[in-house]
């Protein structure tokens, strides 16, 4: 299930979505080198968020396989939102934030929208440091901020059309759902495959950091949306948002 | 009779013809040629004497929206059709300098007699096309409405509908009685730059310091106006107890009108 695009009109140049993909664009070639060569292994590293070290927990099991790299403490937080393990969760991270991303920098502006988009992240990578907090595999990825770019979207755009393109072999079928089933269905996921993650041991998705930034997301948006902006989006809300100079229909507000 | 446009040196001769009827509007016209200079006006002559004036202002940040100004006979020269080609050179004057809509403001005061002393020239806009937009009830007294009529100069062009709005910071910073009126106010505002979690849009309680503020200077009543594409101003505006008195079609542009507002003052 991928999101292609949505029929939410953007109003306002999306100045700060456009540079949060420059930037993890630009970590992935420059510091990462794209996924190939040597820089890649260290980079995840010493840029990814070790949920042991951040609780202080790596003298019990140790730092794993990123033993003797450099540590940034709680620095590693931000920088792992920008790190990425390989071009298919790079290129789906991106393709969310710029889906979703613009409409909720549209309803709160570019400033607002990066203290939004850092919260999240922050919000998701403690949530899956307290799901696994003794686990010494590094965790990167902006999936836990762009989960809360999607929990604000639910929020403020519950009824937009997403399109969502499935591929079923050569076929590829796209169809328009509204933004509550697809985000709630892939809220659901995160939660369900979470659930059964617990247990594991092994690396892999994060779905706890998806949870946690989506209800950040969810929950921070009402502090940092503008419903000044809002005016703009005429599908914002769960009901039809009426025309503010409707007020003056009402006979009461007339001069007699 | 001769119809020129009028120069500085007329300013004495069109300030008498205006006082023979009105004396605060020989003063009022007397600042106002000062100060806004005598181009688009024209006055009417016979054997050299000034006998009547009119003409029009164009409001600068409007496509083609402009006020017909002065327009006045001498005494011994009403009734003579003298106003009436005066009115048709200043419409004609202002088409061909690309004016879209004309307005004009005029009262419905009567005098001590019962006579209502503008009922004629509120006849001669009708048959010149001019209809009423807005009425603005107890505008220059208790009683006396201010009646604001107008002609759209092209209207097969009609109107474009869903302009964009703008959302600019308002903020008021005075509040002034409006010229020629008794007790009626109005707020100056500015458009500032907004600060970070600031609303754009003015409060309730803006509002209400403003309405305050009038009432502290004894004032009557509080007429607004505003831009048609502000979606920000209305619930504020709304929530405060003021009332819509009606709008100026078109005024700035197509599709952006002049939005009239009034309070009473009631249940401050």
């Amino acid at each position: 299930m991928i999101p292609i695009r949505d029929d939410n009109p953007q109003v306002s140049v999306p100045w700060a979505t456009y540079g949060l993909i420059s930037c993890n664009a630009a970590a992935w070639i420059f510091l990462q080198g794209a996924g190939f060569g040597e820089s890649f292994e260290p980079s995840i590293c010493e840029y990814g968020l070790i949920p042991a070290n951040i609780l202080g927990d790596v003298g019990s099991v140790g730092k794993g396989t990123c033993e003797g790299f450099t540590d940034y403490g709680l620095l590693n937080v931000l920088t792992s939102m920008f790190m990425h393990g390989g071009w298919m969760h790079i290129l789906g991270n991106m393709l969310f934030l710029w889906i979703f991303g613009g409409n909720v920098e549209d309803a709160m502006g570019p400033v607002r929208f990066v203290i939004f988009y850092i919260l999240c992240g922050v919000a998701a990578a403690a949530a899956q440091v307290l799901s696994g907090p003794s686990s010494s595999i590094p965790m990167v990825g902006a999936s836990g901020a762009i989960g809360g770019v999607m929990g604000g979207y639910l929020m403020i755009y519950p009824r937009v059309k997403v399109h969502i393109l499935v591929p079923i072999f050569i076929i590829f079928w796209t169809f328009r759902v509204p933004a509550w089933a697809m985000l709630g269905y892939w809220i659901g996921l995160q939660l369900f495959e979470g659930m059964i993650s617990l247990n594991s041991t092994g690396g892999g998705v994060a779905f706890w950091a998806h949870v946690g930034g989506f209800v950040a997301g969810a929950l921070a948006v009402f502090v940092l949306k503008d419903d000044e902006l809002l005016f703009d989006h005429p599908y914002h809300g769960w009901t039809d948002s009426e025309d503010p100079a409707s007020i003056w229909d009402d006979p009461n507000n007339r001069q007699n | 009779m001769n119809i020129r446009p009028m120069d500085q040196s007329d300013i004495d001769d069109v300030v008498g013809v205006i006082d023979s009827h009105d004396e605060d509007d020989a003063e009022d016209a007397r600042s106002d040629f000062g100060e806004s200079g005598t181009e688009t006006h024209w006055v009417a002559e016979v054997n050299g004497a000034v006998i009547g004036i009119s003409g029009y202002r164009q409001v600068p940040e409007t496509h083609g929206s402009g006020w017909i100004s002065w327009t006045y006979v001498r005494e011994d020269y009403c009734g003579k059709g003298i106003g009436k080609k005066l009115f048709q050179h200043t419409i004609e004057h202002a088409i061909e300098a690309g004016a879209q809509k004309l307005f004009i403001k005029v009262s419905n005061y009567v005098d001590d007699d019962g006579k209502s002393i503008y009922q004629n020239a509120t006849k001669m806009y009708e048959s010149f096309g001019f209809e009423c937009e807005v009425t603005s009830k107890d505008f220059y007294d208790e009683g006396e409405d201010q009646h604001i009529y107008a002609k759209n100069l092209f209207p097969n062009l009609g109107t474009e509908e869903d302009k964009e709005n703008e959302k600019p910071v308002v903020r008021f910073i005075d509040v002034y009685e409006i010229a020629e009126t008794n007790g009626a106010y109005s707020f100056r505002w500015e458009v500032i730059k907004k600060s970070f979690f600031q609303k754009r849009s003015f409060t309730i309680d803006d509002l209400h310091v403003g309405l305050n503020a009038v009432k502290e200077r004894g004032g009557r009543i509080v007429f607004l106006t505003f831009l048609s594409n502000l979606p920000l101003i209305h619930s504020p505006l709304a929530s405060a107890g003021f009332k819509l008195v009606g709008q100026l079609t078109d005024y700035y542009e197509p599709g952006v009108h002049e939005l009239h507002f009034v309070h009473r003052l009631e249940g401050l």
